[in-house]
């Protein structure tokens, strides 16, 4: 099977140290969490040095994590894991959890992509928040997420990863709801919270059957025992419950609605967090969990097909969408579909890749959304912009760079990543799965291609559009960087002995392999599709030959529904939000103001019944108390007097 | 030649009686108060008594013990009844009844 573990013993010695650079690994997520701490303390003296502080640190964490990856390439693959025991976190009678780090292929990646695309993020957050009062503060907020995430990705068991799970979480939260002074971005913060608290919950859930199970929590040795300790049905209900973790955490239907709200934080933390890093820790969550999920005949298909739907809901509904990032979010929740079609698939490595590539890409095109909207005075209406490649050459020409990656055109990274897991699904008999995916892909070359031709060619419509200025050289410089990752990551695929599937084999083991089409015929496919794509958008946005207004009136009510999402969010407003509000209200209004409140005053009310009634006695005349006395003395000696 | 042990007993019991009855329909304090030593001093009565028929002293003792105690009690209510009396210049106990409903 694949998903194999490490023969006990084969991991590579270390302490916690500095002695090698493997040792070094636990300051892979400390200096960012140096770096919050230093700023959320004392950011507000540091000034504009809060920026650079925080993006140093995380860039020498990038650093730290090359050399620890550079170390472990050095061991041959079978050997390529490495623990590293920072301290007893949990130990109840033999149960026993510690804080560990694991280095292997999958984590190596994710940190190479969190600490690398992230320190060009905070790179660019520098000019991008520069006129923001709370400089300091967001700088801390962004290195104590990177800081969760490379605990996430970084655990060696499932409690690490929680922890940074819901660490991310939390800095997520505070991240969409930074300008808090505003309702809807708040709203927008809470909603994200609560939306992926479903999932977190399911998750922890999740947890709690592989401890009831394993008695462990540790990766290598549940996966070791998964397959001697689980029946079809406890790996089925574990696999799914992580899974409802995933599905929440990476925005997949039906939890997904949280993502394009979300684009109400500032956009440096939409290309991190919400395109980039933290919604791919779902995918992440289930490559790890492979083995268990191997185990059961019913979770990777499921897996397979919340992906599928994802994939082509959120690519409808990007192409409805007029708000330049909610363009983006959909597509990265499009893309994350992929990604679980891949995982579905059993095609971990492949889900990496694309993974991998879309943090290039899509961490691009958001820092580019960004810098057009600055450029545009905070205008993110794409209707009202137009002609910007002109005033904004860096940004235009980088973005366009980002989008034909995106789209899938060759020899840019989205097309090597789509195109494998298109090949795979046909190559595995699933023709419904690649003519489905083949649809998506033409989906997002379409919305891309709209999204660009919208914004940077054409006439400009509006003045803002016209008085656009090109953003600050901290801001195009890592434009620039991601923009050669976005066009280069499809070389990590090119030779199969470097390539990323190779370097993650030991721990996904191989990608599936099946008859079908001709490779060179599906890739032509490909590529045909994302150019056709493209050309329909250029033709109906940019070619001046078709009548926008006309076209939408035609097609009406489509633009309507996809700008909402197939009002799924209405739907949920009024099918689960607003039974849930009438039901407190019953609740309070009903049940506890009139049943319980009812029940304690009528307990209150009956002893002031009996007090009314027993105070009549209370006369106040000293007389009637002393007649009381001698009665009552009377009585007992008659009562002393009959019993004698 | 003792004096039958009923002669002290019958008075006993008509003072207790005449005490009880001063109590009970009294309305000033002091004779209320008066009333109480009468209904004491019956009780003392039959205690030295009860105690000479038997021969021993228990009953006697009991009896100086109540009489200190009534004595203590004197004290007492008597300054209750002088404060009484500066507050609201009457003792009569019908007119002092604000410890009601």
């Amino acid at each position: 099977m694949v998903g194999s573990t490490f023969p006990p013993g084969s991991a590579i010695e270390g302490t916690f140290g500095l002695g090698t650079q493997l040792d070094m690994l636990w300051l892979v997520p400390a200096l960012p969490l140096l770096g919050a701490v230093i700023n959320l303390f004392a950011g507000r003296r540091l000034g504009k040095a809060a920026g650079w502080l925080g993006t140093l640190l995380v860039a020498a964490s990038f650093v730290v994590a090359a050399l620890a990856v550079q170390s472990l390439l050095g061991h041959p693959g079978q050997e390529r894991l490495f623990v590293q025991h920072l301290f007893d976190w949990i130990s109840v009678g033999s149960f026993s959890v510690g804080a560990d780090l694991r280095l292997d292929a999958v984590s190596a990646t994710m940190i190479l992509v969190v600490t690398g695309v992230g320190s060009l993020i905070h790179l660019y957050s520098i000019g991008y928040m520069a006129e923001d009062p709370r400089f300091a503060r967001f700088f801390a907020y962004l290195n104590l997420f990177v800081f969760f995430m490379l605990m996430l990705v970084l655990g060696a068991n499932y409690l690490v990863l929680y922890l940074g799970w819901e660490g991310v979480g939390l800095c997520s939260y505070l991240l969409i709801g930074f300008w808090f002074d505003k309702t809807v971005n708040a709203n927008a913060a809470k909603k994200a919270f609560i939306t992926t608290r479903i999932g977190d919950t399911a998750m922890l859930i999740g947890l709690a059957f592989i401890v009831w199970r394993f008695g462990t929590l540790d990766f290598e040795s549940v996966f070791g025992a998964a397959g001697a300790t689980l029946t079809q049905g406890a790996a089925t209900a574990i696999a799914l419950l992580l899974f409802g973790g995933a599905v929440g955490k990476s925005a997949q239907v039906p939890l997904h609605v949280w993502l394009p709200d979300a684009m109400a934080g500032p956009t440096p933390v939409s290309a991190l967090i919400h395109a980039a890093t933290m919604v791919t820790a779902g995918v992440y969550l289930v490559v790890r969990s492979a083995p268990i999920f191997e185990l059961s005949d019913i979770a990777l298909p499921v897996v397979l097909v919340i992906g599928l739907v994802t994939t082509l809901y959120a690519g409808t509904a990007a192409l409805g969408q007029t708000d330049i990032k909610r363009v983006l979010a959909y597509s990265t929740i499009s893309q994350l579909g992929y990604m679980f079609m891949a995982v579905g698939m059993r095609a971990y490595a492949a889900a990496m890749f694309m993974l991998v590539a879309h943090a290039f890409y899509k961490a691009l095109l958001f820092l580019g959304s960004g810098s057009v909207i600055h450029g545009m005075h905070e205008e993110q209406d794409m209707r009202r912009m137009g002609g910007l490649l002109r005033r904004m050459p860096v940004t235009g020409s980088t973005f366009i760079v980002g989008a034909v990656a995106l789209a899938g055109v060759p020899p840019l990274a989205g097309f090597f990543a789509k195109d494998q897991i298109l090949e795979l699904a046909n190559h595995t008999g699933r023709p419904a799965v690649w003519i489905l995916g083949t649809i998506g892909a033409l989906l997002s070359a379409m919305y891309i291609g709209r999204l660009v031709f919208l914004t940077f060619f054409g006439r400009p419509r509006s003045e803002a559009a016209e008085r656009a200025h090109e953003s600050a050289p901290l801001m195009t410089m890592p434009l620039l960087l991601l923009a050669v990752g976005a066009a280069l990551a499809g070389a990590l695929n090119l030779t199969p002995e470097g390539s990323l599937a190779h370097f993650l084999e030991p721990v996904v083991g191989e990608v599936p392999h099946g008859e079908g089409l001709a490779a060179w015929a599906l890739s032509t496919i490909g590529g045909v599709i994302a150019l056709v794509g493209l050309a329909l958008t250029w033709l109906v946005y940019a070619s001046g030959r078709v009548d926008q207004t006309a076209l939408e009136a035609r097609v009406d009510p489509l633009p309507r529904t996809l700008l909402n999402g197939w009002y799924v969010d209405s739907a949920y407003e009024k099918g689960l939000v607003a039974p849930a509000k009438a039901g407190a209200h019953l609740l309070a209004s009903v049940v506890d103001a009139k049943g319980v409140d009812g029940l304690v005053n009528a307990v209150g009310g009956g002893v002031r019944w009996l007090a009314g009634a027993g105070r009549l006695l209370q006369t106040g005349f000293v007389r009637s108390y002393a007649l009381a006395f001698f009665v009552g003395a009377i009585a007992v000696l008659a009562w002393v007097g009959v019993r004698l | 030649m003792r004096t039958p042990i009923a002669y002290f007993v019958v008075l006993s019991a008509i003072l207790f009686s005449l005490g009880t009855l001063g109590v009970l329909l009294r309305k000033n304090a002091l004779l209320i108060f008066m009333s109480i030593e009468l209904q004491l001093n019956a009780v003392n009565l039959s205690l030295v008594a009860f105690s000479r028929m038997h021969n021993e002293l228990d009953g006697q003792v009991l009896a100086f013990f109540s009489m200190v105690v009534a004595a203590a009690e004197v004290v007492v209510g008597l300054a209750i009844i002088v404060a009484v009396y500066r507050r609201r210049q009457t003792i009569d106990v019908d007119q002092a009844r604000e410890l009601r409903w």
